[in-house]
């Protein structure tokens, strides 16, 4: 097993030093930080000449990546001319502002997901599967700024018309009281958990359908085990596997920023951070929440990669 | 209004003795705990063995529902009756205290990077808008983007001497003070001079990027008591009252002027120097920047009063502070304002303001501001270095159309219906004037288009649209920033009109980021407009639609047109323009000035002063600020007169929450 691990996270170096290089390289060719500098030239020339300093822009396109590297490596990633702040600090602080909101909607969507799945496949073409399938359907065709506009309008607008109290916020983090914060994460984790469960919830019933009809659940039913068992433990477990990609994948999305839902609900995130890199363009902040985002991804795919050895005693890791 | 007076006494009840339906209990465990799920056998056992857990699980999440529908309308009991004893007890009183009617929350889109207006990556709009609260300066702008006395008593006295320099002898208002309670004096003024002209040991400006025009040909600057002091120009600077726009202060600042400007330079960011935040002379001081989320200023009790003639408050802030909320999405800013979450909002698209202006609970209003929209036209594209070609454009070109279309309907008498007509002058400035229209330009005249065009060879062809012999189809094509949803409904509107003349105008925008280097500011487009097309690249780009600023000193878009100029996109050279625009900004006598400006605009957008190069801007409209407030939440509002587009912060004493 470590043996694998230790394997797994040296091949991704160099996948991520190749994205790094791509990805610098992409944004520079079509980019220009010095677009708007320009406008105001000879008056902003010193202005002009830090952006040229800082970014290299003298330099080829194919080598400034390198300088970045260097940095990286010692620990430096820059400053975001757009924040205001260290590349670092922004990553930390924007960071555990989009956990906020990610962690609890993987949880809740992963849950829901689970319930939903095992419930529809067990009930399949009853009223409710149906009605669950719609709904998932639904949730797949609602594109995420209209999920999110829709619920801000209906709490923040309809709802407190007709009843007169406005149980949630609808836009800006709140952090006076936890009150407030849960008043103010509601919407997003909200808009996130109906977007992703939909996705999911059609995955897990599919793979529970061809779980629940398969010959070793059959034996389990034969050798007299509840139901309860049948399915909580031997079914759903299995059901499982396919599953825990999707997460893996839904999961590292999220923590590397949902660009739409934050925007929307105005949630100091990685995604509207990233949003502001790539329109100033700041190519500092650009490189650091990419970075970060490639590790989530590689992370959490490596641990799905040991989820499935558990779910799955027959997977070897080798 | 009716809607904060009948709620108020039963949001003044605690929340646990409300009815249920006001806090929302009710509906809340009717959706959650009155639904029967249907469950089959291994999920009824799990229930079983598991229903204390689930119970208490249930109930937790009811009692934070519960509790959360308690804090939210909370904030609004709060508010309400603190509005309530507010308008009981400040009757009469405006402008003498210091806040009082709460904070007002302003949404908008922008955050700035940080405060240091002159920062080049910083060079957003609400950075200065911001300042304005803040910082004040001898003179501020006003509704018919003129100047007044700001900081100042009156008027000052211009005396000019006879080898041609000039001496502007001021005096302050009296009893100005700072925020913590310095008084802000003439010194005050000198070191803000100063620290801008301050020079490190290598002979360099230490200040990042202040801008020094102005202050460069001065040659005397004498304090000669708290509140007088005198300016000397070596020869008159017609933007002689732009100049100190912002008075700095001394007393928190090194004493020495580069030291000074060293410590400016990184104070400005974060607005705090040694931890303190910097003193105001505005009406509001800085006071939290929760980055990504808001801002928030206070009132300052200090404030001295506004003297700007569209100032209806001229006493402190009647708010308690402005909160703005960096709300980068449209859709969610207006919601923010329904919400209630926002008392005030300044975005598009207009169909929103539509909504607002027929809803009682909203009101809207608009204001011309100092930005202007305009098609800059590449002189050195074969078919536009053409005059005759030029001029079809300008005569097919339908600003009516724009107008109609995007603006009169719902801002009828902010801009005028037939577009801008002047590159120099603003239409609601007194010495604006329609060149444009008095050509005959702007107007959509298809038939005078196409006159000009088949006077110079072009031959429409089958499909409608001209061609030259030589040149080939007259297609040209249009850029701007993309996802400018503005600017893209004014090219389309345009590029109708343009068809009809035979003309075929391809819409070739990029985005924001790409478009200025893609584009007009590309490095090869620029040498062919400083070589006269004898260099670089002269097909990068055919027509650009972006804005630049106007202003009470117009003299600013000289430098863009002349001879060579960084900026002069257009390729326009012209020595007697040069000499004309030196003659403008010597002119000390202000009607002639003006005229002189008026004279200066002709090159830029007819053909009657340069009939082989001029006519290369084509105005279309100013660019008129929105806004809309919540009539429910707020007893007035100061958005409008506002020729600054400065927003919220530019006429704050002018608002007061309910």
């Amino acid at each position: 097993m470590l043996t694998y691990v230790v394997r797994r996270v040296l091949s991704t170096v160099p996948l991520l030093i190749g994205a790094m290089y791509l990805v610098h390289v992409g944004v520079s060719a079509t980019s220009d930080p010095l677009a708007s500098l320009r406008l105001c030239l000879p008056r902003c020339q010193e202005g002009y000449d830090r952006i040229v300093e800082i970014y290299e822009l003298d330099q080829s396109i194919w080598v400034r990546p390198f300088a970045w590297f260097d940095d990286a490596l010692r620990g430096d990633f820059g400053k975001s001319e757009a924040i205001g702040e260290s590349v670092a600090s922004v990553l930390v602080e924007r960071g555990l502002n989009t956990a906020m909101v990610a962690i609890p909607a993987f949880l809740v969507s992963a849950l829901l997901a689970v319930f939903l799945s095992v419930y529809s496949s067990r009930r399949q073409y009853s009223k409710t599967d149906y009605a669950l399938t719609g709904f998932s359907f639904l949730g797949l065709a609602l594109p995420t700024f209209f999920v999110g506009l829709v619920l801000q309008v209906f709490w923040g607008v309809w709802f407190p018309k007709w009843t007169g109290f406005k149980p949630f916020y609808t836009g800006s983090m709140r952090t006076e009281s936890p009150l407030e914060l849960l008043q103010s994460i509601t919407l997003p984790v909200l808009t996130l958990v109906i977007v992703s469960v939909a996705a999911e919830s059609r995955f897990g019933r599919a793979n529970m359908l061809e779980i629940i009809s398969s010959d070793y659940v059959r034996t389990a039913r034969a050798k007299g085990l509840s139901e309860r068992q049948v399915i909580w433990k031997h079914a759903l477990r299995n059901a499982m596997i396919p599953l825990v990609t999707l997460w893996a994948l839904d999961f590292a999305a999220l923590l590397g920023g949902s660009v739409i839902t934050e925007t929307i609900f105005s949630w100091p995130g990685l995604g509207p951070a990233f949003v502001i890199a790539l329109t100033k363009p700041d190519l500092d902040l650009v490189m650091g929440i990419t970075i970060l985002t490639a590790l989530i991804a590689i992370i959490f795919n490596l641990i799905a990669d040991l989820l499935y050895g558990w779910l799955d005693p027959r997977i070897r890791l080798d | 209004m009716t809607t904060g007076a009948t709620r108020a006494p039963v949001m003044d009840e605690p929340c646990w003795l409300r009815p249920a339906s006001q806090v929302g209990a009710k509906v809340m465990q009717s959706s959650f705990l009155g639904v029967t799920p249907y469950l089959f056998d291994g999920e009824v056992e799990f229930m079983k063995k598991h229903s204390k857990a689930i119970r208490f699980a249930a109930s937790l999440f009811a009692v934070a529902l519960v509790a959360s529908a308690c804090g939210g309308s909370d904030d609004a009991a709060t508010e309400d009756t603190v509005a309530d004893s507010v308008e009981e007890t400040d009757s009469g009183t405006d402008g003498e205290g210091c806040g009082g009617s709460g904070t007002l929350i302003w949404a908008h889109e922008q955050e700035p990077g940080d405060l240091h207006l002159d920062d080049p990556e910083n060079g957003l709009t609400i950075t200065a808008w911001i300042r304005t609260g803040m910082w004040e300066g001898l003179f501020g702008v006003n509704s018919k983007t003129e100047f007044y006395p700001r900081l100042l008593a009156g008027e000052p006295e211009v005396v000019n001497a006879a080898d041609g320099s000039v001496t502007v002898n001021y005096t302050l208002r009296e009893g100005l003070k700072w925020s913590d309670g310095d008084d802000l004096t003439a010194d005050d003024v000198k070191y803000t001079n100063d620290m801008l002209m301050a020079k490190d040991s290598a002979g360099e400006y230490i200040y990042l990027l202040g801008d020094r025009t102005g202050l460069d040909t001065i040659t005397d600057f004498v304090v000669s008591s708290p509140s007088q002091f005198s300016v000397t120009w070596s020869q008159f600077f017609a933007g002689w009252k732009a100049l100190f726009g912002e008075v700095h202060p001394l007393h928190v600042f090194p004493a020495d002027p580069a030291e000074a400007a060293a410590a400016e330079n990184d104070a400005l960011r974060t607005w705090t120097q040694d931890g303190t935040v910097l003193p105001s002379s505005g009406p509001l001081v800085f006071s939290e920047w929760n980055k990504g989320v808001s801002m928030s200023l206070v009132c300052n009790p200090e404030y001295h009063g506004s003297t700007s003639p569209d100032a209806v408050n001229t006493g402190k802030a009647q708010v308690d502070g402005v909160q703005i909320n960096f709300v980068p999405d449209t859709d969610a800013q207006i919601n923010a304002l329904k919400s209630g979450e926002a008392d005030v909002i300044m975005t598009q698209p207009q169909l929103a303001f539509e909504e607002f202006g027929t809803n009682d609970e909203f009101i809207v209003a608009s204001s011309a501001g100092p930005i202007y929209e305009h098609w800059g036209l590449n002189l050195f594209n074969k078919h536009l270095k053409k005059p005759e070609v030029r001029e079809a454009l300008a005569l097919a070109m339908n600003k009516a159309d724009v107008m109609k279309g995007l603006y009169t309907p719902l801002f009828g008498d902010t801009l005028p219906a037939e577009g801008l007509g002047n590159v120099y002058w603003m239409s609601n400035q007194g010495d604006y004037v329609d060149a444009s229209g008095a050509a005959g330009y702007g107007k959509g005249d298809v038939a005078a288009a196409k006159a000009k065009l088949e006077s110079v060879g072009y031959v429409l062809g089958s499909d409608g649209i001209y061609a030259h012999p030589s040149d080939g189809v007259l297609s040209l094509r249009v850029g701007t920033t993309g996802g400018n949803k503005l600017r893209e409904l004014q090219q389309q509107l345009l590029q109708a009109k343009f068809k009809e003349a035979g003309i075929d105008i391809v819409i070739f925008n990029q985005p924001g980021g790409e478009y200025w280097g893609a584009q007009p500011f590309n490095e090869e487009a620029l040498k062919c407009a400083g070589s006269g097309g004898k260099e670089g690249d002269c097909n990068v780009w055919d027509i650009a639609q972006f804005a630049w600023v106007g202003g009470p000193w117009p003299g600013g878009q000289s430098g863009v047109l002349r001879t060579g100029s960084g900026n002069n996109i257009y390729g326009f050279a012209n020595a007697e323009f040069d000499a004309k625009a030196d003659e403008c900004d010597a002119t000390v006598d202000d009607a002639k000035r003006a005229g002189c400006y008026n004279e200066l605009n002709l090159y830029a957008v007819t053909l009657q002063k340069d009939a082989n190069t001029g006519l290369f801007m084509l105005p279309i409209t100013q660019k008129p600020s929105f806004y809309a407030v919540s009539a429910t939440r707020l007893a007035s509002y100061g958005v409008a007169p506002d020729a600054n587009n400065a927003g919220p912060l530019l006429n704050v004493a002018d608002f007061k929450k309910k």
